[in-house]
């Protein structure tokens, strides 16, 4: 659409309509290109290079950190440690219990203990070198059972036990559905730990200038306004003396969804030092400050009548947190919150335990909460389907919600596609001939099957982790006599496309070719605060505000064309271009209604906000039932085929089919990338990734080892869009981003298990486990038949 | 991945020159596409003061097929062996076996003296300067004194040959021209990989896998003339590009009728060596039934002696190697029909 000729008059025109279409992100040439700019890129003249101590053991007393002999060497200009700084940081306000530099305590093996500002990066390592750490150390703790075993040391004082959050609720009776169901199976399932691996490894960059006590810091991060906040925190400074520049971000999937250590640490060095520093951080160092999926222990026992219907459901989970809290609390709540708002519940008992470990922290994962829970729920379903002889679809449709609802934990449902993205996938796959009369032979010595599974996600939090009273978003338009209009907005774009969508909602309110639009984004100096990019927030929330604002700028105009046309407002047409009376007039273009406009007033800034609505934020049922409310949920269903190499145990995926219900597809390219993204990141928790340690040493730290599927792995995605139009969203629009992942797990366990015959309860299904599996099986069945 | 440290670069025009640079230099290390080297410096495993760039050596850059048998010289980029017509149709476990190795742009610039002299591999050596002081170092570089993968090692590393070419080029009785300062030579790959790992330290092990002299350096590869065998090469990999081989089998029949005739098997990835399965001919003395297949099965439980020196358990390696052996040289023996 941006091709599209100028008309020449208002006959000619037309609005241009862009929402609903498929629409190039505006950022996209300087990124195809090479020219965007990531924090990485930003070279002041006067920066320093810094380097990070980190600490070789997993659990120790420190007792003295000694830094005299770098301090010493030419070159260095600062060197900081623990003793710099005393205030601690973190996302939740219940759980800030990290300090930047580890101060009496070290609990990882790479938490971050003293960091270097010097000349060159070369003279920052080898002074790094330099630091003596004495320590005493302590047990460490790698596995949940050991932490929270009788007698275990505790990690931080106010969490006894090594709890970080010890989570029960029952709603119904569930030993009286069990009781009363056909069928009660029980399973237990195990998810390795999985990291984000964004492409851009953490950075900072951060200048403070002493003459006017004024902190700069750009950095790669998802939520500006936390790094904001928490700067201020750790330094002391007045958060009004911080400016806050979010550059180009090279993904994110929650890594990035709080304040990291990288650009705080940039901070201290800058203000010890007056000046600017550079912190870039390795692949490895990434790795190690980690926020990914937790290792997660799952006990599932699911009550179900012989047609189908779910009576009960009971769900337990320990979660191997990492050394400090970072978002667990939310993730241990969300894994229980989270079995609700996709299928009908109504006797729910979940106990779930976040447990502080020796290993880097973990945080909110891209399908925060609900991935694990969701790859046993959907796995067990299919299992309890072919028990009771019932196709593993029909199950899922015995159990659907009727919108609006509000769940049993008081979750808002006004949306819910689910059914259709069923349909859709049950025809598109070939499901019910595929299941009836099998798959296609691959071949001796090869099987193929067919899985299935669905899934869901919120649309934001409707309460932010930091309660202010403002609302949840705040845009401002700005219109000058040059006709450009310009989007400030704090969203973060990190890649998903926010700053398209602000660009595309005001465009289409306007009927103005998108390039009319110019978008700042993420500069503390200039935009409005926005909470950031996480838990898919930005379309429902900022998409909202946008809207708001670019209704209010075009009843401005509308107002001005009606004035200089002497009409009422009300009879103007907004044609994009010209604006004019009833079809008979001739029309002014755009340009004279925006002189008229500005006539007296000057330049034009028009607001939106947007506010969720109570009855979204959750009752108070049980301790926590807050967490999990959203403005909407996205719904997903996918089919997934898999051949699999019974000599060699190797999965191979040939065909995905995916249906997502995000409302309304404001931009088609975005969504569709975002559901394949999903798709794919599900495929490599589901098939090859895991971090590991070894004594608490990150063993994947870097791509190799860590085994992100590559485009060799990736199969077709066949992608279909579902509008289920929520009443609330911005042209109907939800979450499009994270509820597709959760679903390509269980769908890809039941496909090998149609293929084997085999369950495989733990992820990744690498090939060693099949393989090790299906001799397993071998070896039995021979038993048995020699028996 | 750490920033590299300072080092000099000398490209020398011909193989004399490349020689004397060596010798001036004897802590210099050869880089051809860097693919392997360049990692383990960003790493701090090694440090060389001197890298001697062999891009230029033009003598080093050809591949040539004639009855004699297949030459192919140090310096040629793994795609160029992957994709030459008369590789693929008369050796094609060794043009398999290059196009397999690790992605697109790793073939591109990874060369064929690299891929034969790939260091060995461990999780516990390829890591960072960090990761292995954390971890009180190993006995793959100098610092360490333990191995963990085998604590009670005596000394001996189990550090995993990975390289996908040495196993396709055994099956034909492969060999490497040397250049040193005592003049060039010409060595089996047999002799030349000499990672046994014997607990007596009587041969060498992960560290000392390639019985190569102070100075020396790969000019070719050799392999002779295929006669009538049928060859191929298969490999595991938990995914499909950019990963060492899992485990990895190059396998030759020669067929006389119904009677497997000549059988040739030879394995990556499991070992300090690419193990060329002695006793694998022997079996070639009838028809392909199950004692054959039994008779693999044994070699392999003999020979093949996978660690935990990568993230996939060794006793799957060992038995995936084993079964791909199985299903290749079946594969094989039906092609040759």
């Amino acid at each position: 659409m941006n091709e599209q000729v100028k008309p020449v008059d208002a006959a000619a025109a037309e609005p241009v309509r862009s929402i609903g279409e498929y629409v190039p992100m505006v950022d996209g040439p300087e990124k195809v290109s090479g020219a965007a700019k990531y924090t990485a890129d930003f070279v002041e003249g006067e920066a320093l290079e810094a380097a990070i101590l980190r600490s070789p053991y997993a659990h120790a007393e420190v007792l003295e950190v000694d830094t005299s002999e770098a301090e010493a060497m030419p070159g260095v200009r600062a060197v900081v440690t623990g003793a710099d700084c005393d205030k601690t940081f973190g996302v939740l306000p219940i759980a800030r219990g990290e300090y930047p530099l580890a101060r009496d305590r070290v609990r990882y093996k790479g938490e971050p203990v003293a960091a270097v500002a010097a000349d060159d990066i070369h003279t920052a390592k080898a002074a790094v070198k330099k630091i003596r750490m004495k320590v005493k150390e302590l047990p460490a703790y790698f596995r949940c059972k050991d932490a929270y075993a009788e007698g275990a040391v505790d990690l931080h004082e106010h969490r006894p036990g090594n709890l970080e959050r010890d989570v029960f609720f029952e709603l119904g009776d569930v030993d009286d559905a069990f009781a009363g169901s056909d069928l009660v199976m029980e399973r237990s399932f195990h998810a390795a730990e999985v990291c984000q691996a964004q492409m851009e490894m953490h950075s900072a960059l951060v200048s403070y200038d002493p003459l006017r006590d004024r902190l700069t810091c750009q950095c790669s991060t998802q939520v500006p306004y936390y790094v904001h906040l928490m700067l201020a925190k750790v330094t002391g400074m007045d958060q009004g003396r911080i400016r806050v520049i979010k550059p180009h971000v090279g993904g994110g999937f929650g890594a990035r969804t709080e304040t990291l250590q990288p650009e705080l640490i940039a901070a201290l060095l800058a203000r010890k030092i007056g000046g600017a520093v550079r912190l870039l951080t390795t692949r490895e160092e990434t790795f190690i400050t980690h926020r990914g999926r937790p290792e997660t222990d799952l006990r599932l026992k699911i009550g179900m009548t012989k047609d189908g219907r779910i009576t009960g459901v009971e769900l337990e989970n320990d979660q191997r947190g990492g050394a400090h809290s970072s978002y667990g609390i939310v993730t241990i709540l969300y894994a229980g919150s989270l079995l609700y708002a996709i299928y009908d519940l109504q006797n729910v008992r979940y106990i779930g335990r976040r447990v502080l470990t020796n290993t880097p922290p973990c945080g909110a994962f891209r399908g925060h909460g609900t991935v694990n829970t969701r790859f046993v729920f959907e796995s067990l379903l299919d299992e309890m389907a072919e028990e009771l002889g019932l196709d593993p679809i029909a199950v899922r449709r015995r159990n659907y919600i009727e919108a609006p609802a509000f769940t049993q934990n008081d979750l808002m449902i006004n949306s819910y596609g689910l059914p259709e993205c069923v349909d859709w996938v049950e025809q598109a796959s070939g499901w019910k001939e595929k299941r009836a009369k099998g798959l296609p032979d691959p071949g001796p010595g090869k099987k193929k099957g067919i899985g299935f599974a669905c899934s869901h996600y919120i649309s934001g939090a409707s309460k932010p982790v930091n309660w202010t009273g403002e609302p949840h978003a705040t845009v401002n338009l700005k219109l000058d006599w040059d006709g450009a209009i310009t989007v400030l907005t704090g969203a973060a774009e990190i890649g998903q496309g926010s700053s398209t969508l602000v660009a595309q909602i005001t465009a289409d309110v306007l009927g103005l070719p998108i390039d009319r639009i110019r978008v700042i984004a993420a500069d503390s100096e200039v935009t409005p605060k926005d909470n950031g990019s996480y838990s898919s927030r930005v379309t429902f929330y900022v998409g909202n505000a946008t809207l708001e604002a670019a209704v209010n700028l075009r009843k401005i105009l509308v107002e001005a064309a009606a004035r200089k046309l002497e009409a009422n407002p009300e009879d103007i047409e907004v044609l994009g271009e010209y604006y004019r009376a009833g079809s008979q007039d001739t029309g002014i273009p755009f340009q004279e209604v925006v002189m008229e406009a500005l006539r007296d007033t000057g330049t034009i800034t028009t607001k939106g906000i947007y506010n969720t609505i109570p009855e979204s934020w959750g009752g108070k049922k049980y301790r926590g039932a807050a967490i999990g409310g959203t403005m909407g949920f996205s719904y997903a269903a996918q089919a997934v085929e898999v051949t699999v190499d019974e000599t060699t145990g190797e999965v191979t995926v040939d065909d995905v089919w995916v249906a997502h219900d995000c409302g309304k597809a404001l931009n088609r390219l975005t969504v569709e990338g975002q559901v394949e993204g999903s798709v794919w990141m599900g495929m490599g928790q589901a098939l090859s990734e895991e971090t590991g340690y070894y004594n608490g040493l990150n063993l994947a730290n870097n791509l190799l080892d860590y085994r992100i599927p590559t485009i060799q792995d990736s199969p077709p995605i066949h992608t279909h869009i579902v509008e289920s139009n929520d009443p609330h969203g911005p042209y109907g629009a939800k979450e499009a981003g994270e509820g597709s992942l959760s679903g390509f797990i269980p769908a890809v366990a039941n496909a090998i298990h149609d293929a084997t015959g085999i369950r495989f309860p733990d992820t990744p299904i690498t090939p060693d486990k099949v393989f090790l599996a299906l001799e397993k099986a071998a070896r039995f069945g021979a038993k048995k038949r020699a028996a | 991945m750490d920033a590299l440290h300072a080092f000099e670069v000398i490209r020398p025009a011909t193989v004399e020159e490349a020689l004397a640079a060596r010798q001036a230099h004897p802590e210099s290390r050869m880089i051809g596409g860097g693919t392997d080297i360049l990692v383990n410096i960003r790493r701090g495993i090694e440090t060389p003061p001197v890298l001697i760039d062999t891009n230029d050596l033009a003598d080093l850059k050809s591949i040539e097929v004639s009855e004699n048998g297949l030459v192919i010289g140090a310096s040629v980029r793994l795609y160029e062996v992957a994709e030459h017509p008369e590789v693929r149709r008369l050796y094609p476990a060794v043009a398999q076996a290059a196009g397999s190795i690790a992605g697109p742009t790793q073939r591109n610039m990874g060369t064929v003296g690299g891929n034969i002299c790939l260091d060995t591999r461990c999780i516990y050596y390829n890591q960072s300067e960090w990761w292995r002081e954390a971890n009180d170092h190993c006995l793959k570089t100098e610092l360490g004194e333990m191995c963990h993968v085998a604590p009670k090692s005596k000394g001996v590393c189990f550090a995993t040959y990975s390289g996908d070419l040495a196993p396709a080029m055994l099956l034909f009785g492969g060999e490497i021209d040397l250049l040193g300062p005592d003049g060039a030579r010409t060595v089996s790959m047999r002799d030349f990989f000499i990672g046994y790992s014997r607990q007596d330290g009587s041969t060498g092990d992960g560290i000392d896998y390639m019985a190569i002299r102070p100075g020396e350096f790969v000019l070719r590869i050799r392999a002779a003339a295929p006669g009538n065998l049928v060859s191929g090469y298969d490999k595991v990999r938990i995914r499909r590009s950019i990963e060492y081989p899992v485990a990895g089998c190059a396998a030759a029949v020669a067929r006389d009728g119904d009677r497997l005739a000549d059988l040739r098997i030879a394995i990556t990835g499991t070992n300090p060596r690419p193990v060329f399965l002695e006793g694998a001919a022997d079996l070639a003395s009838g028809a392909l039934d199950d004692a054959t297949v039994q008779g693999i099965d044994d070699l392999c439980k003999d020979q093949l002696m996978s660690m935990k020196t990568t993230f996939t358990p060794g006793h799957y390696r060992r038995r995936v190697a084993t079964k791909m052996a199985i299903r290749l040289v079946r594969e094989l023996f039906e092609a040759a029909a």
